[in-house]
C-alpha cells in the first residue's frame, strides 16, 4: 500500500495490441527486388548504343576547322560554311564497324554527288595514312580522306573511337552525331530532319 | 573514466587535422611550374578511348595527344579550369574523371554520403533503444518484493512484456546470443522471485499450457503453488535448453507459438517505416542515377565497361605502344613489343619493318653483325611484303647507302619512298640521309627533299 510506482511504462508499454513481426529477410530481399527491377526495366527500356545518336557538346555550334593533308598528299581544308551537308567520317582500317559501314558511305556519296547537296568527308583515326589509301582504294572511296597523324583533327571533335559520324549543316553548324556504323539511309533521315527544323 | 579518456581523443583530432591540412599542401607557396600544372591537369582528363584510365595513365593514341595539347593549352598561358572546358566543349563532361558536382550528377556524390549518414543514424538508434532496455531495469529491483498486489502485478505484467520484447528482438537479430541469454535469464529469476500468480477462474486447457510464463494473461491454473512452480519450472528449462543451444553453436529459437500475442511498442513500428522510408528513398535516386550516368557505350564495349579490342585492335595497341616507348628512347622494350606483335602474326609488315629498323641502329652502336644481318633480313622482307609502305624503303634505302654504302641501290629505294607519299615531317626527317645518298649517286635531290 506504500506509494510504489509501477515499472517504466514509457519505455516498455505493456499494451495488449497483436505483435507485428518484424521480417528482416523480407525487407531485404524486397529491396534488393526493386532495385533489380528498377535497373532491368532502365536498361531495357533504352535504345541499344548501337544504333543511337550520342549527345556531343558540339551539336548545334559551329563545326571545328578540318584542315591537313589527305592521305594522297594534297592539302585540303572545308570551306567555312560549306554550303553543302557534309558528312565527316572517322575511321580506322583495323575497325571492324568501319568496315561494315563503309558500302553504305559509298553508296551515299555515290547518290549526293549526283544532288549535289551533301558530301563526303573522312578522316583516319589512329592508323597510317598508307593502310587508310589502299582501304579507301579498294572500298572505292574517291572523296577526300584526311590522314590527321597527330589525332588533332579527332580531339578537336572530341573522337573517342571509331567509326564516329558528324553530320555538318550548309550553315556550318553540327547537327548530328553517331557513334556507330550509319547506313545511308540514316544519313538521309538525318539530313532531312536538319531540313525540316530549318538547316 | 570518460572524463579522462577526453585530452587523448582531443590530441589525437588535433594531429590529425595538423596532418591533413600540411599534407593538403595548403602551406606550401612555391607556385607549381608548367609541366606540374600540365601533369596534374593530366591526372584529372579521361583518356578518350579508354575507360577509367587518366590521359597521364594511357599510352593510347588519343590519350598522347590530349597530353600534347593540354601541354600546348599550358604554355599558351591558359588557366587549369580553361583547359577543363576546352576539352569538355568537345568531348562532354565525361571527359573529366571527377563528376561534376552540380545538376543531376552531384548525386555521385550525395547519395553515398546521405547513405553513410542513414547507416550511423539506424545504429545510433538500435544502439540507443538497447541502451534504454538495459538501463531502466537497474532500479527495478526496489520493487521487490511489494506488498502491493497491483504493483505486484504491473510488475509482472511488465516482466513479461520484456521477455516478449527480447523474443521478437532476437528473432529480428536486434540482439546477440549473449545479449538475450542474459536478458532472459535475468527476467525469468525477477519473475520466479515475485512469486506465484494470483489464483483466476481458468479452464484446465489453460492450465495445460507449457508456456505460462510467457502469456500476458496471468497465469491460470488451480492451486497458485502449484501454478508457480509450473511456470518457474518451465521457464527455468526453457533457461537452460537456451544455454545448452547456445553452446553446441546454433541459436535457439524461442518457442514460435509464443510469440504470436506478443504486443510490441508501437515505437518500434515508426522505427521500421522510418527504415523503410530512408532505404526506398535511396533506391528511387539510385535507379534515378544510374541510367545518368550509364550513358553512351562505344562500338565494342561491354555493358561493363570494357573494350572487347579485337585482335587487330590488339595488334594495333601493342604497335602504338611500341612507337611511344620507342618514341620515348627505350628501344629494348619497344624492340620486345615489336617481336610480341611479329611471334603472333609473322606476317606484320609494320612490326617487320620498325623492328628491322631498331636491330639496325642497335646493331650499328654496338657495331653487331648478326643484328645487323638480321636487320637486313627483315627490311627486305618487309619492302617485299608491302611495296606501297614508305617507312619500310627508307629504312632499308638508309640501311644499303650507311652500311653497304651502296648510293644506287639507296637511290631507288628512296624513290619509293617519295613515291609513297610520306608525311612531311618524316621527309624532314630523313632530308639529310636522302641529300646525302642521291648527291653520292650522281642524281638531282628531288624537290620535296630540296623544299
Amino acid at each position: 500500500m506504500t506509494g510504489v510506482l509501477p515499472p517504466d511504462t514509457a519505455t516498455a508499454p505493456p499494451t495488449t495490441r497483436p505483435a507485428r513481426r518484424r521480417h528482416t529477410a523480407r525487407w531485404v530481399a524486397v529491396t534488393v527486388l526493386v532495385v533489380a527491377a528498377g535497373l532491368i526495366a532502365v536498361l531495357a527500356t533504352r535504345q541499344p548504343a548501337a544504333v543511337s545518336e550520342v549527345q556531343s557538346p558540339l551539336v548545334g555550334t559551329q563545326a571545328p576547322p578540318v584542315r591537313g593533308l589527305t592521305v594522297d598528299g594534297r592539302a585540303f581544308a572545308l570551306a567555312r560554311p560549306p554550303g553543302t551537308f557534309v558528312v565527316l567520317n572517322f575511321f580506322a582500317p583495323w575497325c571492324e564497324p568501319c568496315q561494315a559501314e563503309g558500302p553504305e558511305l559509298v553508296h551515299f556519296a555515290f547518290e549526293h554527288q549526283q544532288a549535289g547537296d551533301a558530301k563526303m568527308v573522312s578522316v583516319v583515326f589512329d592508323d597510317s595514312a598508307s593502310d587508310a589509301r589502299s582501304y579507301q582504294a579498294t572500298l572505292g572511296a574517291t572523296w577526300p580522306t584526311l590522314a590527321d597523324p597527330q589525332g588533332t583533327i579527332a580531339l578537336s571533335y572530341g573522337v573517342r573511337a571509331p567509326p564516329s559520324t558528324f553530320l555538318i549543316a550548309p550553315d556550318g553548324r553540327v547537327v548530328a552525331y553517331i557513334v556507330a556504323p550509319v547506313t545511308a539511309a540514316d544519313l538521309d533521315g538525318l539530313i532531312a530532319r536538319a531540313r525540316a527544323t530549318g538547316a | 573514466m570518460r572524463s579522462r579518456r577526453f585530452p587523448l581523443w582531443t590530441l589525437l583530432a588535433v594531429v590529425l587535422v595538423a596532418a591533413l591540412l600540411v599534407g593538403s599542401g595548403a602551406f606550401s607557396s612555391t607556385p607549381p611550374t608548367s609541366a606540374q600544372r600540365a601533369a596534374s591537369i593530366e591526372s584529372v582528363i579521361r583518356c578518350p578511348s579508354c575507360e577509367d584510365l587518366s590521359v597521364a595513365d594511357s599510352s593510347a593514341p588519343t590519350a598522347v595527344t590530349v597530353r600534347s595539347t593540354v601541354r600546348q593549352l599550358v604554355d599558351h598561358g591558359l588557366t587549369d579550369s580553361q583547359i577543363e572546358d576546352y576539352l569538355v566543349a568537345r568531348y562532354g563532361s565525361a571527359i573529366v574523371l571527377d563528376p561534376p558536382t552540380s545538376g543531376w550528377s552531384s548525386l555521385v556524390w550525395v547519395l553515398p554520403i546521405a547513405g553513410g549518414v542513414i547507416a550511423v543514424a539506424v545504429l545510433a538508434a538500435v544502439l540507443a533503444r538497447r541502451r534504454r532496455r538495459s538501463g531502466t531495469s537497474l532500479d527495478d529491483d526496489v520493487l521487490v518484493p511489494a506488498a502491493d498486489p497491483v504493483a505486484v502485478e504491473e510488475r509482472r505484467r511488465f516482466l513479461t512484456q520484456s521477455l516478449a520484447d527480447a523474443d521478437a528482438e532476437y528473432l529480428a537479430g536486434d540482439l546477440t546470443d549473449a545479449d538475450y541469454l542474459s536478458l532472459r535469464q535475468r527476467d525469468l529469476a525477477r519473475l520466479v522471485a515475485l512469486g506465484p500468480a494470483p489464483a483466476a477462474p481458468a479452464t484446465p486447457t489453460d492450465w495445460a499450457t507449457p508456456t505460462a510464463w510467457a502469456d500476458p494473461e496471468p497465469v491460470s491454473g488451480g492451486p497458485g503453488r502449484e501454478g508457480s512452480a509450473g511456470s518457474a519450472g518451465s521457464a527455468a528449462s526453457a533457461a537452460s535448453a537456451t544455454v545448452t543451444a547456445e553452446r553446441s553453436g546454433t541459436p535457439l529459437e524461442p518457442d514460435r507459438s509464443d510469440r504470436v500475442d506478443r504486443s510490441v511498442p508501437r515505437r518500434r513500428g515508426r522505427n521500421k517505416w522510418f527504415l523503410v522510408g530512408a532505404i526506398g528513398c535511396f533506391v528511387v535516386a539510385l535507379v534515378v542515377a544510374v541510367p545518368l550516368f550509364a550513358s553512351h557505350r562505344l562500338p565494342g564495349q561491354t555493358a561493363t565497361g570494357s573494350v572487347a579490342l579485337s585482335p587487330s585492335q590488339q595488334v594495333a595497341r601493342t604497335l602504338d605502344q611500341a612507337a611511344t616507348v620507342e618514341n620515348q628512347g627505350q628501344l629494348g622494350l619497344a624492340a620486345q613489343l615489336y617481336q610480341q606483335v611479329l611471334t603472333a602474326h609473322p606476317d606484320n609488315e609494320v612490326a617487320l619493318a620498325q623492328l628491322g629498323w631498331l636491330e639496325y641502329k642497335i646493331g650499328q652502336q654496338g657495331s653487331d653483325a648478326t643484328l645487323l644481318a638480321d636487320a637486313r633480313t627483315k627490311l627486305t622482307q618487309a619492302v617485299a611484303m608491302t611495296p606501297g609502305d614508305y617507312a619500310a624503303h627508307l629504312y632499308l634505302g638508309t640501311l644499303l647507302l650507311q652500311l653497304d654504302g651502296n648510293a644506287s641501290a639507296a637511290v631507288s629505294q628512296f624513290d619509293q619512298f617519295l613515291a609513297d607519299s610520306p608525311p612531311s615531317t618524316v621527309v624532314g626527317q630523313a632530308a639529310t640521309v636522302l641529300r646525302q645518298a642521291y648527291t653520292s649517286a650522281g642524281m638531282a635531290v628531288p624537290a620535296e627533299v630540296a623544299a
